[in-house]
């Protein structure tokens, strides 16, 4: 037996000898009776019982044993040891005399509380400590990640700050004010929605489903893809610890769930987006803007430079800005650009030129107005907003517009898909692909590896 | 051997008891000294850090007002329009402002209405003077009568402003349901107006530097409210987007008009018309009808240069 450091002394005088207590105590320095059985309690308690236990542990059984092999003989001792026993003291605490428990009924050990008791005392300090840790991270695994509370965790600004972002996404988009949806639109609805609750779940952000269709005030001016200013006005009033509002169609669909927005593009929104309209133009816009009065901020082509100046994160396609997934942050320039961005002036002179509302009406503010533009950040397409093949198909399969399936685009817009397209046979694809390609392991296993070498054996296709 | 007792004090401590000598350098009252030293450095750090590092520091000796008149040479004799100069440099010297002179023609309007320069060329001022607070914008045909009146003292001062500001005052005059905010104090307005008779009058306005005035002029300067015919060009645009955009109506104060824009004829609204000590006189609508501006401000500009002379 070997100790850490000498052995305290002990209150009754003299030095505890490890040696010839009862072997149970695993001495760590101070080594103290955990229990006696003694009457006298002298400090070298060896007591029958002591040393019975003591020869029983050794041997594990005891050596010699003609009878008893009855009932009661054979309980006789748990029964016995689980009554309560007259303690005639001399335990513990000699400086305690008047002890309560003295001469009284106690619990001795025999109770499960009791020998778990024991069992904790046994255990070495260094074994407790590695069980702790153990248990501690399974209960933490359980907590982060099966329980709601994660949702809670993530949200949080230590762990991730999903607070900060929001979902906006557009439900009855286009002519829901006087169409009917048919299955198919409602199975669309359907999709994304859980797509995106999915995602929020996932990461800790805020979900905002907008029913377009209610808002019939503006149906009657023509006005009905406009309300887009008004939702997401409502959202900087309705979470005011937001920060980024993330604008979705209804037609798009979250293909990488494990992607966070703060890992894919706002931990590093330098490098995941530029100011200089010209890396990639389509509407040829000149930029920097081409007047002398203006400051010098405005004449940048990348405005300040600094990420923080950045309010509106939009990305474009072949035609020019897509508005179908963009970011917008909250600050006193959006309120600003939600403020002017439907002008009934220019309203009234372009709305039959816009045919894409106040997607052209942001163009032309862009294009117009000077102070919109260091602010304004254009995210490459396919970082949030990849297209399948039918969109933008004029040139072929585009690297900058279309859907990857090797490189795991984050989001998908089936744009355009109701003029033409199948809506609900993109979205059911991609959906299916999403599922597919992130399986877990488990599935994984079952079947890349054990429905494959099913097949080889057997020849037959299954379905685990 | 072990001593059960420690050894007894003498009974008679020596008269002066020995110093001790392990921390000489930490007696009570040096240990305040050092600690108020360190506090008295790390407040100058940080005031210094405050003055060196505030990225938006105004240089010594930044004109606090820039005075902008955009000269419009056509039509007018040369006597006339450097009569109008003067009249702003020497106001601007007086008070250490610096004035603004561009042209109409200095600016790319795309055909529409001269009057429209004015908004580039604000822009224009707030570039050229990029520390300067106020830009006062103060139309040709209007002379400065009164010298002793400043900018921040008679207008821009947030109490004085509070005290001036028209609350709760319909934007075009007698109908119009937009009304200027009643509980917007002095110092969140960034834009000072007044009204005549017919409604906003921006012969004389004053724009705080800023976020929001880049977005202000950039706005009233789009081009589809240059192309829009509004009857009164820029007047009517400002009007307009003063009424439909809240955030612009947020950041406007409107004062009485003789504040700084008394008119000399009775054009103007209610007691509009200039008396003797007003800020401003402007010959509103000079330029039409039939009058002659220079003859109209032939006697006013005799009185303003006596005013500047007699100090």
């Amino acid at each position: 037996m070997s100790l850490s450091r000498s052995p305290s002394p002990r209150p009754g005088g003299g030095w505890s000898s490890p040696g010839l207590t009862n072997p149970y105590a695993t001495v760590s320095g101070r080594s103290s009776p955990t229990k006696t059985y003694g009457v006298n309690g002298g400090p070298n308690t060896v007591t029958w019982e002591s040393a019975k236990a003591k020869s029983n542990g050794v041997n594990g059984y005891p050596s010699f044993s003609t009878q008893g092999k009855g009932f009661i003989k054979q309980h006789m001792r748990n029964l016995s040891a689980s009554l309560p026993r007259f303690n005639i003291g001399a335990e513990k605490s000699y400086a305690e005399k008047e002890k309560l428990g003295r001469g009284r009924w106690m619990l001795r050990e025999g109770t499960k509380l009791a020998k778990l008791r024991i069992l904790i005392l046994k255990t070495s300090r260094k074994a407790k400590i590695r069980f702790l840790i153990v248990t501690a991270f399974i209960f933490m695994t359980i907590l982060f990640y099966m329980t709601p509370l994660h949702y809670w965790w993530r949200r949080s600004k230590i762990f991730g700050g999903g607070k900060k972002f929001v979902i906006i996404l557009a439900a009855n988009q286009g002519g829901g004010v006087m169409e009917w949806k048919g299955p198919r639109e409602w199975a669309i609805e359907r999709d994304s929605v859980k797509n995106k609750k999915k995602y929020i779940n996932r990461w800790g952000y805020d979900l905002e489903i907008v029913d377009m269709s209610t808002k019939k005030r503006y149906a009657h001016e023509w006005r009905e893809s406009w309300e887009k200013v008004d939702t997401i006005r409502n959202c900087l009033r309705k979470y005011p610890d937001a920060e980024w509002f993330w604008w979705m169609d209804l037609n798009t669909f979250i293909m990488e769930p494990s992607y966070s927005l703060q890992s894919h593009v706002f931990n590093d929104l330098a490098k995941n987006t530029y100011r200089d309209i010209n890396e990639y133009n389509p509407l040829n816009i000149s930029h920097p803007f081409p007047s002398d009065h203006l400051d010098p901020e405005a004449r940048s082509p990348v405005g300040d430079g600094k990420a923080s100046s950045i309010n509106l994160i939009v990305p474009q396609d072949c035609g020019g800005f897509n508005l179908g997934s963009f970011f917008i942050k909250r600050g006193a320039w959006t309120d600003r650009l939600l403020d002017v961005w439907w002008d009934p002036v220019g309203y009234e002179q372009k709305h039959m030129e816009w045919e894409h509302k106040e997607q052209d009406a942001l163009e032309f503010l862009y294009i117009n107005q000077p102070w919109i533009r260091p602010h304004t950040a254009f995210i490459p397409q396919r970082k949030i907003n990849s297209f399948p093949e039918g969109a933008c198909s004029e040139n072929g399969n585009d690297t900058q517009i279309h859907y990857s399936e090797k490189d795991r685009d984050f989001v998908v817009n089936m744009a355009g898909c109701e003029w033409g397209r199948d809506c609900w046979g993109e979205m059911y694809n991609f959906r299916e692909l999403s599922n597919y390609l992130n399986r877990t392991w488990w599935e994984r296993f079952k079947e890349d590896l054990v429905a494959l070498i099913w097949f080889k054996i057997t020849g037959q296709k299954i379905k685990i | 051997m072990h001593l059960a007792m420690p050894a007894r004090k003498s009974s008679n401590p020596p008269p002066y008891a020995t110093r001790s000598t392990r921390f000489p350098m930490l007696r009570r009252s040096r240990v305040q000294a050092i600690v108020l030293c360190a506090c008295a450095v790390g407040a100058v750090i940080f005031i210094l850090s405050q003055i060196v590092g505030g990225s938006e520091r105004i240089p010594s000796g930044t004109p606090p007002v820039v005075v902008v008149t955009v000269l419009d040479p056509d039509g007018y004799s040369k006597d006339y329009i450097n009569n109008i100069k003067e009249n702003r440099m020497e106001y601007a010297k007086k008070h250490g402002y610096a004035t603004f002179f561009p042209t109409v023609t200095d600016y790319d309007l795309n055909g529409s209405p001269n009057s429209w320069a004015r908004v580039p060329a604000i822009r224009h001022a707030l570039t050229k003077f990029p520390h300067s607070t106020y830009m006062w914008y103060l139309d040709q045909n209007s002379l400065i009568m009164n010298p002793e009146l400043t900018v921040e003292g008679h207008i821009m001062n947030p109490k004085r402003l509070e005290g001036l500001m028209i609350r709760d005052q319909s934007i075009v005059p007698p109908d119009s349901v937009i009304k200027t905010f009643g509980h917007l104090k002095g110092n969140q307005v960034d834009f000072v107006l007044t009204q005549d008779k017919d409604g906003l009058a921006q012969g004389s306005f004053i724009i705080r530097r800023g976020e929001w005035s880049k977005f202000f002029l950039d706005t009233w300067f789009d081009p589809l409210y240059r192309s829009y015919s509004f009857q009164k060009a820029d007047t009517h645009a400002l009007e307009h987007i003063v009424q439909w955009h809240p955030t612009i109506l947020s950041k406007l104060g409107l004062i009485p008009q003789r504040i700084m824009n008394a008119y000399s004829k009775e054009d103007a609204a209610g007691d509009g018309i200039y008396k003797d000590g007003d800020l401003v006189i402007r010959f509103a609508g000079c330029d039409k009808g039939g009058r002659d501006c220079a003859a109209e401000a032939e006697p006013f500009s005799k009185q303003w240069k006596t005013a500047f002379r007699v100090q």
